[in-house]
């Protein structure tokens, strides 16, 4: 029996360890090496990859993305809760709602997030409506700016944060609105004092799920945001890319990951086996 | 060493017996559509043909030293690294006799040992013609008449090249304080500018989003030519060339067919097709009066020797230099 489990396991041990630990472990050696000349790594070892990671400038980068994913993550709780609630009181439909929300997936997210461009630029389909009906005169500067970024993100992570509210919700009695009503609660006074708060796990798995990938990523900063506003993920990037500076990326992407375990690390602790 | 003979062999098995395959890794939009067929009628082998779009992409994949391609097409200023890390072999100029048709602008004894320049093509300006005065100079995008409606090219040495003309240095300055200078004028113009993009921005010039922007005279021609309302300037104060030159890698087991192939790619009728068919600029001067006169005779694509005089090319920077100003290009977009 034993035997037999262990044979089962082999072929995901496998890929774990090939497919995942095996680029990991490179990444941890290339960030005690020296940056080639045209990228790459060479000798001599070294911490200095670690010792810059500790540069103002960096911090003030990593504050960027920490408030660009705080904000983005806000966002989605925000408008994914009246959502999954909707979608979790709507009996037989629910399936479909559900599917209609994981729908955008069909599609790359590259493809998505040009859309979004055609949809925010200055000849786009909002300015050209809004000129259209008279409201404006000039085309509002909607694209290329923090809040272009924040929009997409809310976008692109929306149904992150849908998913673990809807079943949290799913999962409470309903009779506990019906006792609240007869206790003489007000609709909106039942969400705000037992929905929510019994919401809670969901709203940090939400959250967690949501905010772990704004605060690395680079796609959206880098087209809506129009290269201007620089967040952890395009610092990362731009080491592979115009720095040529593999080793100080690699050590960049691993305190990434060391600040998002410890974040992790510190809900599951509270949590324990309700977050996810 | 061994090892790679077993995947050549092994990849020999792969494929035809008897025709050999030659594995060419280029830039996209680089050849015209008949090219490759040709040469494959013409010296009975196979190509395999795939294209890139930075040069970092490019050298990620071939620094290894085992990528499989034969010949790479490397910017300029990318061959004297590829060459000190022995990434390059030494062509044999015996079998290039088409060398001689080359620009001799182009043709620096110090390139051509180990590349051959193929095409060619500078930072400017473009701009729509509503704008007014029409910009001329690198100062007139920092201009905060035209605020939100001027683009840079998400680029740190071009940036960084066009904040250093404009204060009247070299492009390829390393010193510290003029580099400082420079990141200032930067950071000045940050405020005004739209965004910073590459040839995304040539669909945002054509629908009126964008004014003027920074960028490569190629990719300009191309928005000319779909919207006749725009038009490219050469900056006064000096401007960029980016000189795209083919290589064969140490690594290549068929450094003759190699040879053959930029040999070929060296023939006027050849380079003249590319140039004509992507509506790009080569550095082949027997090739110019082949040309379709609209290409030849086409200011952005090919400026008069007055407007030359001002261009500077690109170097490749010392190691220090490069970690300078990728600090302060951080700087900029941070900032």
């Amino acid at each position: 029996m034993k035997r037999l489990r262990a044979l089962f396991l082999l072929p995901a041990w496998a890929f774990t360890l090939l497919l995942f630990l095996g680029p990991m472990l490179i990444i941890v050696a290339y960030s005690f090496q020296s940056k080639g000349i045209y990228g790459g790594v060479v000798e001599p070892w070294t911490l200095e990859n670690y010792t810059r990671l500790f540069d103002p400038l960096y911090g003030v980068i990593l504050l960027r993305s920490f408030v660009m994913a705080g904000a983005a993550t806000a966002g989605c709780i925000v408008l994914a809760f009246p959502l999954a609630l909707y979608i979790a009181r709507s009996g037989t439909r629910k399936s479909l709602l559900l599917n209609l929300v994981m729908l955008p997936f069909w599609t790359s997210f590259l493809v998505r997030t040009y859309a979004w461009m055609f949809l925010l630029r200055d000849t786009g389909l909002l300015n050209s409506a809004l000129l259209a009906l008279g409201l404006i005169a000039e085309p509002l500067p909607l694209l290329y700016n923090d809040w272009a970024v924040i929009v997409g993100l809310i976008y692109g992570y929306l149904p992150f944060a849908v998913l673990p509210l809807y079943s949290n919700l799913e999962r409470l009695d309903k009779s506990l609105f019906e006792a609240a009503a007869d206790l003489g609660a007000k609709p909106w006074e039942a969400i705000l004092h037992v929905i929510l708060p019994l919401t809670a796990p969901g709203m940090r798995a939400a959250g967690v799920l949501v905010f772990i990938p704004c605060l690395g990523a680079y796609l959206t900063p880098d087209l809506l945001g129009g290269g201007k506003s620089m967040m952890i993920g395009n610092l990362v990037q731009n080491q592979f890319t115009s720095a040529r500076d593999w080793p100080f990326g690699s050590a960049l992407s691993l305190a990434l990951m060391a600040i998002v375990m410890l974040l992790l690390w510190a809900l599951l602790r509270r949590d324990g086996e309700e977050l996810l | 060493m061994r090892r790679r003979a077993l995947v050549f062999s092994l990849a020999g098995i792969s494929c035809a017996p008897s025709q050999p395959r030659l594995n060419v890794f280029n830039w996209s939009e680089y050849v015209a559509p008949e090219t490759v067929p040709n040469f494959e009628k013409e010296f009975g082998v196979r190509v395999r043909y795939s294209i890139y779009e930075s040069n970092e992409e490019m050298l990620a994949r071939v620094f290894s030293g085992n990528s499989g391609w034969d010949v790479v097409f490397p910017t300029h200023y990318i061959v004297p690294p590829m060459r000190e890390q022995g990434l390059l072999v030494p062509l044999d100029h015996s079998k290039l006799p088409n060398l001689k048709n080359l620009d001799p602008a182009f043709s620096r004894p110090t390139l051509t040992s180990h590349a051959v320049p193929y095409m060619w093509n500078a930072t400017g300006i473009l701009f729509n013609k509503k704008m007014q005065p029409r910009p001329t100079s690198w100062a007139d995008l920092w201009d905060a008449r035209v605020a939100g409606k001027i683009t840079m090219l998400d680029d740190p040495a071009e940036v960084l090249a066009a904040a250093l003309r404009k204060l009247g240095y070299s492009l390829n300055s390393s010193d510290p304080a003029q580099l400082r200078a420079a990141q200032r004028e930067a950071m000045d113009q940050k405020p005004l500018l739209r965004a910073y993009l590459n040839s995304e921005v040539r669909d945002q010039v054509v629908a009126g989003d964008v004014l003027a922007a920074q960028i490569w005279s190629t990719t300009a021609q191309q928005a000319i030519d779909a919207e006749p309302g725009l038009d490219f300037v050469y900056p006064r104060e000096g401007f960029p060339v980016n000189l795209d030159c083919a290589v064969i890698l140490r690594e290549s087991g068929r450094q003759e067919l190699a040879h053959q192939w930029i040999n070929y790619l060296l023939r006027p009728e050849v380079s003249a097709r590319v140039a004509d068919a992507m509506r790009t600029a080569t550095a082949n001067g027997a090739a110019k009066p082949l040309l379709a006169p609209e290409t030849r005779e086409n200011p952005t694509l090919y400026p008069p020797p007055e407007v030359m005089a001002r261009a500077e090319w690109f170097e490749t920077m010392t190691p220090e230099a490069q970690r300078l100003r990728d600090r302060l290009w951080t700087e900029i977009k941070s900032g």
